[in-house]
């Protein structure tokens, strides 16, 4: 397990997974501006859901987070979010807050990396 | 082809979605299983679905239970795709009624093989279903004219007696045959007979309404069944349909021939205590004093006084 407070050094999306997935740059353009949008909300409903040990809405939060972050392949962070998932679903309320905490450490770059996507891949 | 999309995580719909476009796909998307239920609900909705498991409203299993309750529309083939990848969770969707199941994220590739596989599996039940109704019209329909051939059109009177007698209605019974139809075919041989008998049944099935039956009887001999049909209009629906078979020559390759139909006719409620075979029976006397009384005409069966009825015909 990545320690709390972790920032990776490297890029936090995988590049050649997620290009192997989404081929099209408008697609990849329009998936980001999709995530964009709903991410910041989800991660406050976790955060909240998380604050209140509402176990439900922390299991029903990440869940979301998770799918989305698979769908761009930020592969480490997807993982902390099934973690999240886990805890909501059996109610574990230890190392809860130290998992949202390292969740949010590694998204923190997240929006400006994907931002270089679009970016990137334009002709 | 159709194809339902449910899934509240709009990414992965919105990835789907445009993977399916380019695949030629006619993609409905909705973002709750609700949604996804009234759309497989619907008559002409889609046969195929991509459910996500986790849903709000009503999870993917929960919309697999539902349509797979309902057995008067064609198969749908259902994939789940989720996240969840225990053994237990795929044991779990495929016991609620899913044909596949996918993980997310998944893969462009396998996604549009798995779907082609789907509608293979839908190709397949679509021919069975039309060889089943193919057979089950051959078994129920005479070759030659196809109206109802005898086993049918009885039993399908038999239903009409009963539904009359529980509703206090009335149904017309008309039992009709060909006049001198024996010297057609003798003159002009069977395949002219033939084209007779095809043209009357035409001729038969343009004189009735939409709920009405007709049947071939016999070889010349056919049975119409009105339903709701009063009494009292029962021998001027008759002669309708003498009219109409009698109105212009048929066309056959021998050239025009003249036909012209005898009908004896029958209304339920005047035989209510009487099993279908004696209703049959008396339709047939009522017809056999047409065909004395000159041939081409009408005749009333006349009800039989309840004593008189035998003991074993009395319900």
């Amino acid at each position: 397990m990545t320690p709390q407070g972790h920032r990776p050094s490297q890029d936090t999306v995988n590049r050649t997974e997620l290009l192997a997935r989404v081929d099209d740059h408008e697609m990849l353009c329009e998936l980001i501006v999709i995530f964009k949008e709903d991410f910041p909300q989800l991660l406050l409903s976790l955060q909240q859901a998380v604050a209140r040990e509402d176990m439900k809405n922390v299991e029903a939060a990440s869940h979301a987070l998770k799918g989305m972050l698979r769908m761009l392949s930020v592969t480490q962070a997807a993982v902390t979010a099934s973690r999240l998932e886990w805890m909501g679903r059996e109610g574990k309320t230890p190392g809860m807050a130290g998992a949202l905490t390292l969740l949010e450490n590694q998204v923190a770059d997240l929006l400006p990396e994907l931002d270089t996507y679009t970016v990137k891949a334009k002709p | 082809m159709k194809i339902l999309i449910a899934d509240d995580d709009r990414m992965s719909r919105r990835l789907i979605e445009k993977t399916l476009e380019r695949e030629g796909y006619e993609v409905i998307a909705v973002d709750n299983g609700r949604l996804a239920l009234q759309q497989l609900s619907l008559s002409d909705g889609p046969r195929m679905a991509l459910l996500d498991w986790m849903m709000p409203e009503l999870d993917g299993p929960g919309v697999c239970r539902e349509v797979r309750k309902q057995h008067d529309r064609p198969y749908i083939h259902i994939v789940l795709v989720t996240s969840r990848g225990s053994k237990q969770d795929v044991v779990a969707g495929l016991e609620a009624g899913a044909d596949d199941y996918l993980t997310k994220p998944w893969d462009a590739a396998e996604l549009t093989a798995r779907l082609r596989v789907g509608q293979r599996i839908l190709q397949l039940e679509d021919r069975l279903v039309e060889a089943r109704e193919t057979m089950r019209f051959k078994a129920t329909h005479d070759p030659l004219t196809s109206l109802f051939n005898r086993g049918s059109i009885v039993d399908l009177l038999a239903r009409e007696l009963k539904r009359t007698r529980r509703e206090k209605g009335s149904t017309v019974v008309m039992l009709g045959d060909l006049d001198h139809f024996k010297s057609v075919n003798d003159t002009y041989g069977h395949v002219v007979g033939d084209e007779v008998l095809r043209e009357v049944a035409r001729r038969l099935m343009a004189s009735i309404r939409s709920y009405d039956f007709v049947g071939r009887y016999g070889g010349e001999e056919f049975l119409i069944v009105l339903n709701n049909c009063d009494a009292t209009e029962a021998v001027a629906r008759a002669q309708e349909v003498r009219n109409k078979v009698a109105s212009h020559p048929v066309q056959t390759i021998r050239g025009p021939l003249q036909i012209t139909l005898s009908l004896g006719v029958l209304a339920s409620p005047d035989w209510d205590l009487h099993l279908v075979e004696e209703i049959l029976g008396q339709a047939d006397s009522a017809l056999y004093q047409a065909k004395a009384d000159g041939r081409n005409c009408v005749r009333l069966a006349k009800p039989t006084p309840v004593h008189d009825v035998p003991a074993r015909l009395v319900k």
